[in-house]
């Protein structure tokens, strides 16, 4: 920045990232590390221009996190996450009464998989059927691939996976556990017609991510001030409750190895 | 199926831009129960259930209530017109009070009724005004009544202070009571072309009285659309009588009773001051015989009315919010 305010970028993936991103280009305003912000329509494109240094830091997916540190021959640095990206997971769910219960029981019933670039909605269901000894041929997929390239933020294929096991096109859908929380936010029996079938193990979503060429004496400061963001301050936490978190938190990078698995089992390319 | 009920809802609401209103079809009691449930537990907000929907506002709603300084927030004042009939017939009366009108009296123990049920709902001022309040015989009891539990200013055109009405504001509290005097100019042309030959130096002698007697004391001026730059010379002349900044008021006539020229209001452009008459509850005492800016015709329970008044306030501005952020991206 010309300015000399870093430069965040990040996916728009609905029209609410511009409030959320001004009201956190707000909160550094007059700190020791003030920011401003660009969007990008896609994750390939956000990592294209950190990796050219059009941009300081990048609010990755798990995805496009792992794609920054495989195109960085491991060199990139996780700076921050929300602490709902520690203790993310996938769900399968189907309808109750049907008497699923665990991966095994997925055997020649309906898949719902949501985006083909969606961690939470694809990648990692099919590794985690495959690690339980389930390939994509012991099952029927059925295929949810909208919005592809926002890694499955907009949760419009977990809403349409879901759909289908309401209208009996599909018997489990894979979705992101943020997606259900949303749902059963009412409580547990406004969701009744389904059920869980299946919890994953905890895995790490999003990050802050940079490169080595953005100095610890300049993103430390930015770090510091983020995690002083405040739940209980009213105008920090209309960004913190848009953007689906509590608190912001140091990353935990063992987190990715499933990902990473799944990618590599997967052959996912590190680049588009 | 309250599952297809929530994924219609996720889906309608959460993809919605922030600040805008999402009509969502519910079909019974039940339903309204679940999004209200779900619109708190998840940063949004109800904003009216209506018969076949409920509208839903993408994010949290500010209170444009606590918004407000407190001194402007409905219900922290309270103005009563405790008459409606007048010495005078000034041309531009808001509410068309004059000797021939309708006295409308509140009657005394309903005034202490009220003003009981103002201090429980958190009232910190009370206004009273008319007509001409000293009109009443009665005045002085309610003053004292209305002193014990609030501040309380009463306007007048200090002009029938004789005789026992005199002697009765003599005898009135100082402490707490602010008499508010009309004076609508620096000299009498203006001022009697408005209220009447000869109110101007009657005014004037009122004000004198009012301080002389030892009574706090605020002057009101009205400027008509004709007032020029009667302004500069009303604040020069308020100067002169030793009035500070808080002992003035000066504001431009509304088009309501009496005036056919001034300024328009309306319930969605003013932020509303509770406003009891004998006909009932008003947006604003600039409007106190308006049809349009009748909030309810009963007064009691206070609280509901002040309540009822709150309610659309918040929906006005809340409405007013969503057109506004709408309106860059047309």
């Amino acid at each position: 920045m010309t300015d000399g305010s870093l430069l965040v970028g990040a996916v728009a993936y609905s029209a609410n990232v511009v409030p959320i991103w001004e009201g956190i280009k707000d909160y550094f305003e007059g700190s020791a590390a003030p920011m401003d912000f660009v969007l990008f329509s896609n994750y390939e494109r956000q990592v294209e221009a950190l990796m050219q240094g059009h941009i300081d830091i990048a609010w990755n997916t798990n995805v496009a996190w792992i794609r920054t540190l495989r195109q960085s021959d491991g060199a990139a640095r996780a700076l921050a996450t929300r602490d709902t990206d520690l203790v993310f997971k996938t769900l399968m769910i189907g309808r109750a009464g049907d008497g699923l219960d665990g991966l095994a029981s997925l055997k020649g019933r309906r898949v719902a998989l949501g985006s083909r670039d969606s961690g939470q909605a694809r990648i990692l269901p099919v590794h985690f059927l495959a690690r339980e000894g389930i390939s994509t041929d012991d099952v029927e997929l059925v295929i949810f691939d909208s919005d592809v390239g926002k890694h499955g933020d907009t949760g419009r294929s977990d809403l349409d996976a879901l759909r289908a096991v309401l209208d009996d096109t599909a018997d489990v859908a894979a979705v992101g556990v943020n997606t259900w929380q949303n749902l059963t936010a009412a409580g547990d029996e406004t969701m009744s017609d389904l059920a869980v079938v299946w919890e994953s193990e905890a895995y790490s979503h999003c990050n802050f991510s940079a490169l080595p060429s953005l100095a610890d004496d300049v993103a430390q400061p930015w770090v510091d001030h983020l995690l002083k963001m405040d739940w209980n301050i009213p105008e920090h936490r209309v960004v913190l409750e848009l953007e689906g978190l509590t608190e912001w938190k140091l990353p935990e990078l063992s987190g990715y190895q499933s990902l990473i698995d799944a990618m590599d089992e997967q052959g996912i390319a590190d680049h588009w | 199926m309250s599952s297809k009920l929530m994924l219609d809802l996720v889906d309608a609401v959460s993809s919605a831009p922030v600040g805008t209103v999402v009509a969502f079809p519910v079909d019974t009691a039940a339903e309204v129960d679940i999004v209200r449930r779900w619109c708190d537990a998840t940063g949004n907000s109800v904003l009216s259930v209506l018969d076949t929907a409920i509208e839903v506002f993408r994010g949290r709603i500010t209170d444009p209530i606590e918004a407000l300084p407190v001194e402007r927030r409905p219900g922290y004042r309270l103005w009563v017109y405790t008459n409606f009939h007048c010495n005078l017939s000034c041309d531009y009366c808001c509410v068309e009070s004059s000797p021939k009108a309708d006295p409308r009296v509140i009657p005394l123990g309903e005034f202490r009724d009220l003003v009981g049920e103002a201090v429980d709902s958190g009232v910190q001022e009370l206004y009273i005004t008319g007509g001409e309040p000293f009109m009443l015989l009665d005045l002085d009891e309610r003053l004292v009544a209305a002193t014990a539990f609030l501040p309380t200013t009463v306007l007048t055109n200090a002009m029938v202070w004789r005789g026992d009405r005199l002697r009765r504001l003599e005898a009135l509290p100082r402490q707490g009571l602010t008499l508010q005097i009309s004076l609508d100019s620096p000299t009498s042309e203006l001022h009697d072309r408005h209220r009447g030959a000869g109110s101007f130096a009657r005014a004037i002698e009122g004000v004198h009285t009012a301080i002389d007697l030892g009574f706090r004391v605020r002057v009101a001026a009205t400027l008509g659309t004709d007032a020029g730059n009667a302004e500069a010379e009303l604040q020069q002349f308020f100067d002169e009588l030793g009035l500070q900044e808080d002992q003035r008021v000066v504001r431009r006539v509304a088009r309501q009773g009496s005036a056919n020229a001034g300024l328009t209001v309306s319930r969605t452009s003013l932020i509303p001051e509770v406003c009891v008459t004998a006909e009932g509850v008003y947006w604003h005492p600039v409007a106190a015989i308006d049809p349009d800016m009748l909030v309810t015709k009963h007064w009691r329970p206070f609280a509901a009315a002040l309540s009822a008044m709150r309610d659309e306030y918040r929906q006005y501005r809340i409405a007013g919010d969503v057109l506004a952020s709408a309106f860059p991206c047309a």
